[in-house]
Formats: C-alpha cells, sequence, structure tokens
C-alpha cells in the first residue's frame, strides 16, 4: 500500500499526457544483455548455484523413493544403508542452504551494479541534453524514468530473472526426475500441462485487467483524498463538506468494487489450480496403484511421484506471475533507451575552444538575430542589440515581448536561427558550453537552492571553493549578518530548497553564487518581481554591488530596477521599439512612458 | 469522551461473516489433514497385500474427494475472509473522510497531507491485513496444526518420533519473527533511499538551469551518483537477511525430514511402526512447514498492525475544535454589521498574541481596506471571521449575535473567501468555478469568469470551461489560478466578500480593473480587501494599517496620507520607487 501513496506522489510529479509508446520496441533482455556482458561470470555462477541449491530439495522425494523401496520394503534391516540416505539428505541440505544465500546475492550484486549503472548514465545523459529538452518535457516524466522506470529495470533482476531460472529450473529438474521415475507416468502427468497453461494464461489475463482496474481507482481515491486534505480549509470555507463527502464515496464505492472483483478471481484462480493438482494427484493413485498391483511400477515411485506432482505447481503459478513484472520492464527499458537515443541540440563545435576568464572583457552583440521556438513563428526578429562592456542595460516588454528568449539565446540554451551572437567577437557556437557558462551568470527571479547547507548552496557543493571565499561573498552583499544569525551559521542546512528563508534572503544567497563564480557578464532575469517593498530595497543595493565592473543585463517588470542603467531597450513582439536612458524614454512619451505610468498606478487616478 | 474502537465496532457488525469463515477453515483442514492418512493406510494395504483394484479406484476418488473437498471449503473461508477485509477498508477509510472534514485548521496545521494520507492509506491497510489475512492464516494455520498433530498422535506413531520430528520446525515461528522486524527495516531503508535519489534527481532537474549556467554538471552526476550508491548498498544489505531467511525455512523442513527418515526409518525397519505411517509422517511434516511459517508472519502483521490501529483510534478521538452549538442560529448577513471587541488572540496559549486588541466595525455594505507586512495579522484576522479558528467569546460580533452562536452554514455560506494561494480542485475549470454552488449555469460561471478577467484565457484552452486542471490536465499561472479563485468566489454572490491579497500574482493593470468590477458589482455589499498594493484599497471605505498584530493606523485613503506612518511610508516606496533607487 505504501506503493499506492508513490503511485500517487509520482503521477503528481509525471506528466501522464506524454504518449509512452516509442515506435521501435526494444527487448528487455537485449537491451540488457549489454549490460549483463561484464557481469558474465556473476551469471554463470548465479546460474550453477541455483542448479545446486534447488537439487536439494527436488532430490529428497527421490532419496525418500530409495529409502521406501531398497531399504524398508526390501527389509533387509540395513539401517546403515539408511543412515547414508540420511547423511546424504542432510548435506544435500545444507548446500541447498549455502547456495540458496550465495545465488541470491550473487544476482542481486549483479543486477544492482547494472541497474545503478544505468541511473547514473541516464542522469549524466539527460543532465547534458539542452535546455530546449528540459523547456519541452516536464521535469515530472524525468524523474519518472530515472526513479520508477529504473526501479523497474531492478524489479526485473530482482523476480522475473529470479523466478524464471529457480521456478524454470525446478520444473525442468521435476520432469527430468519424473521421467528418471517411470516413464509411462510422467507421460500421463504431462498430458495436464497443457491444460494447465491454459488455465494460467487464461486466468492471469482477467486477472491482470481487474488488478489494473483496481489500481486506477485506487489511485483515484487517493489523489482525491490528497486533494481534498490539502484543501479541507477551502472547502469547509466554502461550506462544502457534504458535497465533497458525496464525491468521496463514489470514488470509495468503485474501488471496494474493484476490490472483490479482485478478491473473487484470485481466490478462483488459487483454488483451481489446487483442484487441478488434486486431480493430478488422484490420477496418479490411480494409474499408479494399478500399476503397483501388477507389480510393474515400485511403491517408492508412487510416493515420489505424488510429491513431485504437489510441488510441481508452485513453480508455474510463480511464472505466471511475472508476466505483469515483465511487461512494465519491457515499458520501462524502451522509454529509458528512448531517451538514451535523443541528442543534445545545441552541441559543443569540434574546434571550439574555451575562454581564458581573465582575458573576457564583456563586449556583447547581438548582429541580424532571429528565433523561433523548434522552428516555429520567431519571437525575436532581425535583432541587432550591441552591448559594451561594463554597462548595465535594461530590458522591459510585456510577457511575450522575447526578453526571456533573448537571454536564453545569450546563454546558449537555443541556438539562433539567423546572424550570431558574439562575445568580444567571438561567436558563442566557437566556445564549448562548460566555459561559456562560466562566463555568463544567470540570476533568475525564483532563485534555485538545493538541499544541503548554506555554505554548499553558495558554492554549488564545489569543494575547491573555500569557506573563506564564501563568507567574504556573503559578506560583500549583505548576506553575512543574516546567516550568521541563523542557527548554525553557514553550515545551515535548507529545508525544502530553502522554504524557510523569504524570498529576499534566498535571492541574496544567489547573488553570493555570483560573487563566487565571477562571471564578467550578469543577466538579472526579474530578479527583484515577488518582493515586497521593504526586502526590495535590501536587494536593490546589493545589485549594485553585484553589477559592479560586470557587463549586467537587467530584465524587470517594475521599472524602479532598471531606471538607473546605462540604457533600456523596450520590447515589443520580439523587436526593439525602444532605446535610451529612463528620462530620454519618458520624454518620447511611447509605450514606456505608458507602462510607468502603470506602475505609478496614475492611470487610474486619471481616468476615474 | 468515550474513546472510539474502531475494531470492536466492526466485529460487532461483522462476527457472523467471521464466524461462518473459521468454520469452513475448520471443515476444510478437517478434510485436508486426512490425505496423509489416506496414503498411509493405502501404503499399509499395500504392503500387506490386501490392496485391490477397487481399493486403488476407492483410494484415488477419496483422494480427489479430500483435495476438492479442502479447495472449495476452504476457498470460500477465504474469500469470505478477504471480503470482510475490504469491508474493513471501505468503512474506515468513509468514516476517515467524514471525520477529516470535522477537522479544523489548527489540526491540519499541525499535521501535514503526507502523514493523513499514510493513516488514511497504510494504516487501515495494515489492520486489515491483519483482521483479514492474519484471522485467516492464524484460523487455517491453527486448525491444521492442531488436527495435524491429533492425527500424528492418533496414528501408531510413538510420541517421541513426533516431537523429535517437530522441534526443528518449531523454531520456525521463532526464526519468522526475529527476521521479520529485521528485514522490514532493512527493506525501509531501501525505501528511504529509493526516495532520496527521486528528490536528488527532483531537485536537480528542477535546477538545471543553475547547473548548467554555473557548469558544475560534473558535481551534480557525482552528487546524484551518491544517492544511486546507497540504494545499491541498502538494497544488498537487504538481500543478505531476506536470503538468510529464505534458505532457513526449507532447511528446518529438512532437518526435520532427515530425522524422520533416520529415526523413523530405523523403527519401520525393527517393525515398531508401519510403512504406512513412516509415509504418513513425512508427509506431515511437509504439511507443517506453511502453517509455522504463516504464524510467524501472522505475528509480525499483528504487532504492525498494532500500532497502526492505536494511531487510527487516535485520530478518530481527535475531536473537531470548531464546532457548532446545539442551539445555533442562521442569520441574514446582508442586515448585519461585522464587529470586533478588543480582540486578542494567540495561536497557542503560550505563544504570542498574533492579534492584540482589534477593534473593528465593518457596517454593512462598506468597504474595508487591510495593508500591512506580512505576518502582520491580516489573515489571522479573516480566518477568526470565518471561524476556521475561535476568537475568545464575545470578541467577534454579527450585530448582536457572536459568531459562536451562528451555524456553520449561514457563517460560512454567507462570506465569499478568496484566498491568496488559489487553491483549485483537479477537476473541470467550470467545476471549481460553481464550487459553492454546483448547479449554476454557464451563463453564471462564464460571467464570474469575465468579472475576475479570466474569460479570455479560458476560452483559448481547447476545452474551455470543461478544461481538465491539475495531474492530468492543463496548470494555470500563478495569476491565472488566483483569478479562477476570484471568480469561484465571485459567483457565490454573498453579502459579505473577503479578498485575501486575492490578486498579488496579477499584473498591475489587470489588478486594477479588477478592482474596478469588483467595486462596481459590490456595491451596497460588505466586501473586505487585504492588499499588499495600497492602489487596489485606496477607494475603500476605512483602511486600517495592521503592524505586529496590531492596528496602527485607520482612516480613508486621503486621511492616512496625512499622517506620518507607516501607510505613507508603503506608499512612497510603491509610488514613488522610482526616486528612491535612482537615488542611490
Amino acid at each position: 500500500m505504501p506503493q499506492a501513496i508513490n503511485n500517487w506522489q509520482m503521477d503528481q510529479k509525471a506528466d501522464l499526457s506524454q504518449p509512452a509508446a516509442k515506435p521501435k520496441y526494444i527487448s528487455t533482455f537485449r537491451a540488457l544483455s549489454s549490460y549483463a556482458k561484464p557481469h558474465w561470470l556473476a551469471f554463470l555462477g548465479v546460474f550453477l548455484f541455483t542448479i545446486i541449491a534447488i537439487a536439494a530439495e527436488l532430490l529428497q522425494p527421490f532419496l525418500v523413493k530409495i529409502a521406501i523401496d531398497d531399504k524398508l520394503i526390501g527389509g533387509n534391516g540395513d539401517y546403515s544403508g539408511l543412515l547414508v540416505i540420511g547423511a546424504v539428505y542432510l548435506g544435500l541440505s545444507l548446500l541447498s542452504l549455502l547456495f540458496t544465500y550465495m545465488q541470491n546475492n550473487l544476482l542481486q550484486y549483479a543486477g544492482q551494479s547494472i541497474v545503478a549503472r544505468i541511473r547514473k548514465q541516464l542522469f549524466e545523459h539527460i543532465s547534458k541534453l539542452s535546455m530546449s529538452y528540459f523547456d519541452r518535457v516536464p521535469s515530472g516524466s524525468l524523474i519518472t524514468h530515472v526513479s520508477s522506470d529504473t526501479e523497474a529495470i531492478n524489479q526485473f533482476f530482482n523476480q522475473v530473472l529470479l523466478s524464471l531460472l529457480r521456478d524454470g529450473m525446478t520444473l525442468v529438474f521435476i520432469i527430468v526426475l519424473m521421467f528418471q521415475l517411470d516413464v509411462q507416468l510422467t507421460l500421463y502427468c504431462l498430458i495436464l500441462l497443457p491444460v494447465i497453461a491454459l488455465i494460467a494464461i487464461g486466468f492471469r489475463s482477467y486477472m491482470r485487467k481487474t488488478y489494473q482496474m483496481a489500481r486506477t481507482r485506487l489511485s483515484r481515491l487517493v489523489a482525491f483524498t490528497a486533494e481534498n486534505l490539502s484543501g479541507m480549509n477551502l472547502i469547509q470555507v466554502f461550506h462544502q463538506e457534504k458535497e465533497q463527502g458525496k464525491q468521496f464515496k463514489e470514488r470509495n464505492d468503485s474501488y471496494f468494487q474493484a476490490n472483490v472483483r479482485e478478491i473473487r478471481t484470485n481466490v478462483l484462480f488459487n483454488r483451481s489450480f489446487e483442484i487441478l493438482s488434486n486431480i493430478s494427484i488422484a490420477l496418479v493413485t490411480w494409474l499408479g496403484g494399478k500399476a503397483v498391483l501388477d507389480t510393474n511400477l515400485e511403491f517408492g515411485v508412487l510416493y515420489a511421484f505424488i510429491t513431485y506432482i504437489r510441488q510441481f505447481f508452485q513453480p508455474i503459478n510463480t511464472i505466471t506471475q511475472q508476466w505483469n513484472t515483465l511487461q512494465s520492464a519491457t515499458v520501462a527499458v524502451n522509454r529509458i533507451w528512448g531517451i538514451f537515443a535523443i541528442e543534445p541540440e545545441v552541441d559543443d563545435r569540434k574546434d571550439a575552444k574555451p575562454l581564458d576568464p581573465a582575458k573576457v572583457e564583456g563586449n556583447i552583440s547581438f548582429d541580424g538575430v532571429t528565433f523561433g521556438y523548434g522552428g516555429g513563428s520567431p519571437v525575436i526578429r532581425d535583432l541587432d542589440l550591441h552591448i559594451k562592456a561594463g554597462s548595465m542595460i535594461g530590458i522591459v516588454g510585456t510577457t511575450g515581448a522575447g526578453k526571456s528568449s533573448l537571454i536564453s539565446l545569450l546563454c546558449r540554451f537555443y541556438d539562433v536561427s539567423e546572424g550570431s551572437v558574439t562575445i568580444d567577437g567571438t561567436d558563442i557556437r566557437n566556445i564549448p558550453q562548460a566555459s561559456l557558462h562560466r562566463v555568463i551568470g544567470l540570476v533568475q527571479q525564483e532563485p534555485y537552492l538545493y538541499s544541503g547547507t548554506i555554505l554548499d548552496n553558495v558554492r554549488l557543493f564545489d569543494e575547491t571553493i573555500t569557506r573563506e571565499a564564501v563568507i567574504r561573498a556573503c559578506e560583500f552583499v549583505g548576506a553575512d549578518p543574516l546567516i550568521r544569525q541563523m542557527k548554525d551559521g553557514y553550515d545551515t542546512r535548507l529545508s525544502e530548497r530553502g522554504s524557510g528563508l523569504s524570498a529576499g534572503e534566498r535571492q541574496l544567497i544567489s547573488f553570493a553564487r555570483i560573487i563566487v563564480f565571477e562571471p564578467k557578464i550578469l543577466i538579472l532575469d526579474e530578479a527583484t518581481a515577488n518582493l515586497d517593498s521593504h526586502t526590495e530595497q535590501l536587494i536593490q543595493s546589493a545589485l549594485q554591488l553585484v553589477s559592479a565592473g560586470r557587463t549586467t543585463i537587467v530584465i524587470a517588470h517594475r521599472l524602479s530596477t532598471i531606471m538607473q542603467a546605462d540604457r533600456i531597450i523596450v520590447m515589443k513582439k520580439g523587436e526593439i521599439v525602444e532605446e535610451g536612458t529612463h528620462t530620454e524614454l519618458v520624454d518620447i512619451g511611447g509605450y514606456y512612458q505608458e507602462l510607468y505610468r502603470h506602475s505609478q498606478g496614475k492611470s487610474m487616478t486619471e481616468a476615474g | 469522551m468515550k474513546s472510539p474502537r474502531l475494531l470492536a465496532d466492526f466485529f460487532r457488525q461483522t462476527w457472523h461473516i467471521y464466524l461462518f469463515s473459521i468454520l469452513f477453515h475448520l471443515i476444510a483442514n478437517i478434510i485436508h489433514v486426512n490425505f496423509p492418512k489416506v496414503l498411509g493406510d493405502f501404503t499399509n494395504e499395500l504392503e500387506s497385500g490386501s490392496l485391490t483394484t477397487d481399493a486403488v479406484i476407492r483410494y484415488s476418488w477419496l483422494l480427489l474427494g479430500i483435495g476438492v473437498g479442502f479447495a472449495l471449503i476452504g476457498g470460500l473461508a477465504q474469500y469470505l475472509v478477504m471480503y470482510v477485509g475490504r469491508l474493513f477498508e471501505f468503512l474506515t477509510r468513509r468514516r476517515l473522510f467524514t471525520h477529516f472534514t470535522g477537522l479544523s485548521e489548527r489540526f491540519y496545521s499541525k499535521n501535514g497531507v503526507g502523514k493523513l494520507l499514510s493513516y488514511f492509506m497504510n494504516d487501515v491497510t495494515s489492520v486489515r491485513e491483519s483482521i483479514s489475512m492474519g484471522v485467516n492464516q492464524t484460523a487455517g494455520a491453527t486448525i491444521l496444526l492442531i488436527s495435524t498433530v491429533t492425527m500424528l498422535f492418533l496414528s501408531d506413531i510413538p510420541y517421541y518420533l513426533i516431537i523429535a520430528c517437530i522441534v526443528p520446525l518449531l523454531s520456525i515461528p521463532i526464526i519468522v519473527t526475529k527476521f521479520g522486524p529485521v528485514i522490514r527495516k532493512r527493506s525501509m531503508s531501501v525505501q528511504e533511499s529509493l526516495g532520496t535519489m527521486t528528490e536528488s534527481a527532483e531537485e536537480q532537474f528542477g535546477g538545471i538551469r543553475v547547473t548548467k549556467k554555473f557548469a558544475v554538471e560534473g558535481i551534480m552526476n557525482r552528487r546524484f551518483g551518491e544517492t544511486v550508491d546507497r540504494i545499491r548498498d541498502n538494497q544488498l544489505r537487504l538481500v543478505r537477511v531476506s536470503s538468510i531467511f529464505q534458505a532457513l525455512i526449507p532447511f528446518l523442513g529438512s532437518l526435520s525430514l532427515v530425522i524422520a527418515l533416520a529415526l523413523g526409518g530405523y523403527l519401520t525397519i525393527t517393525k515398531q511402526i508401519s510403512l504406512g505411517s513412516f509415509v504418513a509422517l513425512t508427509l506431515y511434516i511437509r504439511m507443517l512447514m506453511n502453517p509455522l511459517q504463516q504464524i510467524g508472519n501472522v505475528i509480525n502483521t499483528m504487532q504492525r498492525s498494532r500500532a497502526s490501529l492505536a494511531r487510527l483510534n487516535d485520530l478518530l478521538g481527535n475531536e473537531p475544535d470548531i464546532k457548532q452549538f446545539e442551539d445555533a442560529l442562521a442569520l441574514d448577513f446582508r442586515e448585519s454589521g461585522i464587529y470586533v471587541r478588543d480582540l486578542t488572540f494567540a495561536y497557542e496559549e503560550s505563544s504570542r498574541p498574533a492579534l492584540r486588541n482589534i477593534d473593528l466595525e465593518i457596517k454593512p455594505g462598506t468597504t474595508l481596506g487591510i495593508v500591512g507586512r506580512t505576518g502582520s495579522g491580516k489573515t489571522t484576522l479573516m480566518k477568526l471571521l470565518l471561524r476556521t479558528y475561535d476568537a475568545p467569546p464575545g470578541t467577534i460580533w454579527f450585530d448582536g449575535t457572536d459568531i459562536r452562536e451562528l451555524t456553520l452554514e449561514s457563517l460560512r455560506g454567507q462570506i465569499a473567501y478568496v484566498p491568496q494561494d488559489g487553491f483549485l480542485f483537479s477537476t473541470t475549470i467550470r467545476e471549481n468555478i460553481a464550487f459553492y454552488r454546483r448547479d449554476a449555469s454557464l451563463a453564471e460561471v462564464e460571467s464570474a469568469a469575465k468579472q475576475a478577467q479570466i474569460y479570455n484565457n479560458i476560452i483559448d484552452f481547447p476545452d474551455r470551461f470543461e478544461t481538465k486542471l491539475g495531474e492530468r490536465g492543463v496548470t494555470l499561472s500563478g495569476g491565472q489560478r488566483q483569478r479562477t479563485s476570484l471568480a469561484r468566489g465571485i459567483i457565490k454572490d454573498s453579502p459579505v466578500m473577503i479578498l485575501d491579497d486575492s490578486v498579488s500574482a496579477v499584473d498591475a493593470v489587470t489588478e486594477t480593473d479588477i478592482i474596478e468590477t469588483i467595486r462596481a458589482g459590490r456595491k451596497g455589499k460588505t466586501t473586505i480587501i487585504i492588499a499588499h498594493r495600497i492602489s487596489a484599497l485606496k477607494h475603500a471605505d476605512e483602511i486600517i494599517v495592521m503592524d505586529d498584530g496590531e492596528i496602527v493606523q485607520r482612516g480613508t485613503h486621503d486621511e492616512l496620507l496625512a499622517q506620518e506612518g507607516l501607510y505613507k511610508t508603503l506608499h512612497a516606496i510603491q509610488e514613488e520607487g522610482s526616486q528612491h533607487a535612482a537615488g542611490h
């Protein structure tokens, strides 16, 4: 049942509208075999161990048969022979104990190593993909790939492979032993095999359906309850307790019905198997008993047969249960391999040369840049913009004007469709991304904090950056007094991405990051939105400090943030429509002036 | 107060089903236990040479009868108990949900959704398991155990042989109870590390921009890799215990058989017991292994579910702290003002008051504006007006009636509250807007959406008002959510409306329009507006400025501007932020 909550949480994160189907089908066994190759010795070991492990269990009826036929019925009173059989059996049991243990551990070791490798590779691969991929694919479905899909592969090793090995071989052994004992009786028994298979398959697919139905209804129930719990205040304030209770009842009822159906199927299936197994036993007793009477069969053989028949049904049952797991593993493998097949859209050129951070001045040029997402209609049209090293540029415009796209191009999250972006005259496509990214710093509207200490959040877990450097940076941006007030100072662990901090405090920490990493170019993407007026003041002064000596581009909703910029660019529909200092732009009396009036709240006064 | 006894109540309802189930178990197992005996008799007849073809057929039919009888009757017993277990789940969840709807915000602020959900899912299931699987297996296993042992003792097999063979088997339940909790603990740490990895992936993909921008991919890969390795290590730790456990149980069975073989064989050879008894003994030993293992499992399940049951009973024992008085009355808010008299309120008795000495008069049909910093007590005041928390007696009045004397329906039905977070349900937009009036026509919904300035966004969606929100539907932006939530408040068309910073994520231009529309639409009705931006509330009949739980200033916009104080400062920062910033 914790599974149900997990599933629900997964569903929350995942985007289920994405079609899961990939055009090319990949066999799970084939896909995983390349990963299994380095572990072939381990798998061979597992195979051998399994044989030894199951041998003891299966030889038991055989040994009892010998005891009965040769020692007891023979009645020669050969007790030492009986003791030998006992000793052999004890020995076999000990071996079984040992090898079952080793087999399990070895298989798990190999399986877990493979899964761990797939997980790491997948994560690394996804991290390498371009921003365009992340913009397109919700992070929820990426998380599903990394955790649930790889977990499905884990289950494949844990359950499918283990069961195929162990139960499959048990079946083979039983049949071989039965043939050993008596060919005719075995052949009679094997007539049952197709019947068993038919019943098993028929029931399984039916059971899968009922199981899935129950699961879907369960997740509906969980999702509904979770949502109502988080929105309980609202339900109460709107006095809708009864109405929601009615909706709950409907879901609870339908889940209960699915459950009852599931139970019915389950019991029916188990019992049919049980009855089938008993029919076989009766059949063997009848046929075997007659044969014993005609003295062409020893009684011990009959005894062994009856025991084997009883053992025969267990592995069949277990193997058919694996079908579901195998299916979900196949889906998972296909999804994961589908991701492996994706190439990053923005790639480093082979002849790309890293910039020397010390020599970068920070002149930026957009020359005739046109760009549209995914080849769609352009969001930036033939744009020219030249920014001198060390200057501060403000960009304003409504949502969709192309401000953020402009920044994405400069950071090379996307490549331009036409024209070029250059830094100090070098086309950014000729710079390796890692080097480019170190030169350009970006502060986002929602600063992203990791769970970890404040220290690590500032230096981004890079231990080559010293504690002193971090402290100096925090002092510089004015975050130091605030951090020292916290429980463990710089070693305070942030919970849930810094939820304990205010928006302003989080922003200060992200400023300290910039100081530590020293990019020559700084982009502030609406970094001061969402702050209340008091905090904004604090941030404003930090911003002054951070931007000193850097080429700074500020995107802002609030004009107050950019009024002191050297130059303000006003964008509309992917083009620059106005340009100049604050005073110049207000004087022009264009779009900027309109924005300015709105921010002052004066339009209303005039209208009203 | 009477403590709820979840299980006792349930058993009182369903004891007859249990009775039948146990009865069926009894019959099934008594039938089953004859299996080795029949086979033993068969052997004896065979050995003594008295076996005939007719007898063989008779024995075959007998075995078939035993098998089928056990399967059918046992199946019925199983079905009944499993059914009753699900019934328990069903009834308990229903009861829990009703209980949840009665609990107040004070309770929810202390108990997160995850925790409550785990009560609702895991604990209920865990109790279900022990009363269905537990009863099933205990009944089945005990009966089988007793009847098997009885059968054994009734046979000509000497007691010391039986005891010698059973001793290794008796350690099975002990081993199960020893290993069970260890395995469980380790498997939980596997789950936990899996959760950690998921969180790590979530965190890193969420921060991919940061990772890329600072070019620290290598470090992040390493961090993620650590979580992956931890899963592997935990998993292997789990396997080390669980595989010993899995191998040990069959081994103990084998040990019993070895004793039966050696000792029983010796007795057979010396003719102290018949061959038939020997055969029966070996079969009985196989039969005993299962129930013994099950009893161990049941002990583990019971232990786990005892804690679950206690938690559930605790939860149900939690009485809602907001209760409607029995003689509560309904009042028409259109005519009544809201009066707050010397209200001081703290969330916890020991903690600092969140509100201090609040005095307030809101005459019917007027508009009150509230400004103040985060944490100044604005929302707390609203919560008290809605009675999601109880204010001290005699502090909040609707005309002459204390808020506690009102029915909850009359209070909450007549106040339209629009919270800041804009919580929406994962249903259609239409259902969300028509939350209070489920039968509202599409035209009414559309009109509310227009007033909230969300109409144009909605008709851009392919399914328009029937568009599903949430998990499997579209995700709205913060501003869109707020406006939808506003439409939900507007359609209620209540005598009192509270806008609790309801349009904070909406841009300034749209905000102005919304406030205008609401002002026009709510002429003659009471409205309370909480806002950060002064432009949103400057037309209010009265504005109060709150700071640290107190009303520090009150008056109209113009009056407040004329005074030195927080209002004027805030106004200055907002209106002339430009000059401020430029002055640096």
